[in-house]
């Protein structure tokens, strides 16, 4: 382009400039788009190998880490099986190993948010989500077997019922750091409530219900429903008798 | 001897160190290596024989207690395979594989990583070695295997994608060049370079096209998505790197389903990681054995960064997923884990009395956690009026179930002594042990039992 001189000059050239952007713009938005579905492509082509070919796959050491590596580079989950009739008859087969595994990622995955403690009902509508190209939707019951499966690996993992609903464990008592939020919350009045625990930690209050009751079970916590309020507290003598403790060491 | 062999590296827990892509094929065990004529080495005796898609690798089995090194035969360097005699002789020895390996003028197997060899070897001479199999393994398989690996040159395409893989995330090498002008259409002062725009979009489509014919050739059949593999893989990198950067740069663009596939990518970034996993076919009578060494290596990343313990479920998930497709059992984890009593590997598996079972490094072991509630136990508060399970929980950084745990544990070995209040359980130093049953009235002017008196007293003036 040839300079010319003058705010004529110069506004030509912005304009220029802005039409040149919009055009870039538009490029790669089209491009990104492109991409997109050509990624998408890539995805559900790899789902299906990975459900069809599965056993031929894994005869070739070789292949299957070059699989392994696109499944894994353009977000796909090998772990595709479909149920099959032997699996809903005897449980056999790899696939309720492979929704163990998924299961147990999703509760890895939203540990940071919910401690540990997920309802079941939100576990199946994320397991549905990663499986979304399953023919068949994965149930509760799938899931409790699945879990079931796990049991070998030790009690660390387990459905509780919660009135109604079900929940699903993966934290250990022995792994579980709430309880050492909760004690540090008591340390204030020497008691806490199921209220205030869930607004000062912002857990949901099958979280809080949970934590509360081991506690109780533990001997650490002693309930007190006389108050005027109504509100049931609970106490924790071993806090409040050495608050000063606590905080030096 | 072992000057003969290249080396190879061993980790801690016992399982070779693999080379990039490389993959392990089969294994057999009680294998000597021998050789047929030259006395180029003494014979190694009784290892394990592991045939990967670059070397034929042979280390010591872990029960000999001489320090034989383990060693490596990088596959490019055999120039010959012979196929087994089948004869009534053979029917009565142990069955043997034999090869012959190119040595380069110094005496040493022909490695072509080191450059010494000039050209393919010419010139050099060969040796023939022979692989007795003494154990119970399948020779006929591991044939086949050895030279369909062979055959499949492997370590070829792995040198020209290690060249090509620092440009991947620039020209594709596979799917056209355009891709060099991707994030190109700026200069670096973010003004539109002057060049023939036209030229451009008609490169993007260009480029757009051949990608997308690839990947229809690619998905024809299995057969065809094999030999296609590598390109695929690179595809597949290129597509990621540019979904990644795209949705930074463009902030303004990124919506809630952008956002979604990006997590989903990195989510997925994570769980690349073992890629050569062991198998049942592959391992054969020594799956077990192999995938409690590989566990042993592959759970010290995660137990790190979980602080020393961490769920068994937990791990079973993190170990299947780096496995990619090669699913293991919780009953195959379980045995594997139970194995480690017999190797000698930095981790252990724990049982809880309720019925929590947990990994933890053995550095984490209980004499480190006695040493630290000993030191909690006599500071001056806490030898005036104990420690309750929460206290010593805060302290060190641990649950208040693990906590009580350790403290219990704590008593039975005499290291503390419980008092049991409404307060709930509450630990104090076990002064015991300083006191002489020749003279129980003796107080001396040192020791924990002094410190206590002291810190007893000082309390009572207050």
């Amino acid at each position: 382009m040839r300079r010319r001189p003058g705010i004529g000059g110069l506004q030509t050239a912005a304009a220029a400039r802005d039409q040149y952007r919009l055009l870039g713009e538009n490029v790669a938005k089209l491009r990104t788009d492109l991409m997109k579905e050509q990624l998408a492509t890539f995805r559900s082509q790899l789902e299906e190998f990975a459900r069809k070919h599965k056993n031929d796959i894994r005869k070739n050491p070789a292949f299957r880490s070059q699989f392994h590596e696109m499944c894994a580079k353009v977000g796909v989950d090998p772990l595709a099986s479909n149920k099959g009739f032997w699996a809903e008859l005897l449980g056999i087969g790899d696939f309720y190993y492979e929704l163990g595994v998924q299961i147990v990622e999703i509760c890895l995955s939203t540990r940071p948010l919910n401690g540990g403690l997920i309802d079941l009902q939100e576990l199946c509508k994320l397991l549905r989500q990663k499986r979304k190209h399953d023919r068949e939707a994965v149930s509760e019951d799938d899931c409790l077997r699945a879990i079931s499966k796990l049991k070998t690996l030790g009690s660390g993992f387990e459905v509780i019922s919660a009135g109604k609903k079900k929940l699903v464990r993966s934290v250990p008592t022995e792994l579980k750091k709430d309880h050492n939020e909760i004690l540090e919350l008591a340390q204030a009045q020497g008691y806490v409530t199921v209220d205030e625990v869930e607004r000062r930690l912002s857990w949901t209050h099958g979280r809080a219900i949970d934590a509360l009751d081991t506690l109780l079970d533990e001997g650490l916590a002693m309930i007190d429903d006389g108050h005027s309020d109504g509100k049931r507290r609970y106490w924790f003598p071993c806090v409040s008798s050495i608050s000063s403790f606590g905080a030096d060491s | 001897m072992a000057n003969f062999f290249s080396k190879a590296e061993v980790t801690s827990s016992g399982r070779p160190v693999l080379l990039r892509s490389e993959v392990e094929c089969h294994l057999l065990s009680s294998v000597d290596l021998e050789p047929e004529d030259h006395h180029n080495f003494s014979p190694l005796k009784s290892g394990l024989l592991i045939l990967t898609t670059h070397r034929l690798l042979w280390l010591p089995s872990s029960s000999a207690s001489t320090p034989t090194s383990a060693a490596a035969i990088p596959l490019p360097a055999i120039s010959h395979i012979f196929s087994s005699k089948k004869s009534l002789k053979s029917m009565f020895h142990s069955p043997r594989i034999r090869f012959q390996v190119l040595v380069s003028p110094d005496g040493r197997v022909f490695d072509p990583g080191s450059g010494s060899g000039s050209g393919s070897g010419l010139g050099s001479r060969s040796v023939v070695l022979t692989a007795v199999v003494r154990g119970k393994g399948d020779c006929d398989g591991f044939l086949g295997k050895f030279w369909d690996s062979w055959r499949a040159r492997a370590w070829e395409t792995n040198e020209t994608s290690g060249s090509g893989s620092s440009s991947v995330s620039g020209s594709g090498t596979g799917t056209g060049t355009g891709t060099g002008t991707g994030g190109g259409l700026y200069s670096s002062d973010g003004s539109v370079r002057m060049v023939g725009v036209a030229g451009i979009l008609r490169k993007e489509q260009e480029l757009w096209e051949s990608t997308d014919k690839s990947l229809q050739d690619a998905f024809q059949d299995l057969n065809a998505l094999m030999s296609k593999a590598k390109e695929m893989v690179m595809l597949a990198e290129k597509m990621r790197q540019k979904l990644l950067s795209g949705t930074n740069s463009q902030a303004s663009a990124t919506n809630d389903e952008d956002m979604g596939s990006k997590e989903e990518m990195q989510d997925w970034l994570l769980s690349v990681g073992i890629i050569s996993p062991v198998t049942k076919e592959s391992a054969g009578a020594l799956y077990h054995q192999q995938l409690s060494r590989q566990l042993a290596d592959f759970v010290r990343t995660p137990l790190e960064r979980a602080g020393g313990m961490i769920n068994l479920i937990d791990v079973y998930c993190l170990f299947n997923r780096a496995r990619g497709t090669e699913l293991i059992s919780p009953d195959d984890m379980l045995q594997a884990c139970s194995l480690w009593e017999k190797f000698d590997v930095p981790v252990m598996l724990r049982k809880f009395d309720s019925g929590v079972m947990v990994i933890q490094n053995k550095s984490h072991s209980d004499e480190e956690v006695f040493v630290r509630i000993k030191s909690l136990v006599t500071k001056p508060e806490a030898l005036r009026s104990g420690i309750s399970p929460s206290d010593a929980a805060m302290t060190l950084g641990i649950a208040p179930a693990m906590a009580k745990e350790h403290l219990l544990t704590a008593e039975s070995t005499g290291l503390l002594c419980r008092d049991v209040s409404p307060d709930g359980f509450r630990f104090y130093i076990n002064l015991f042990p300083e006191i002489d049953p020749r003279d129980v009235y003796l107080v001396k002017d040192y020791g924990i039992c002094d410190t206590w008196i002291k810190a007893v007293s000082t309390s009572g003036l207050r």
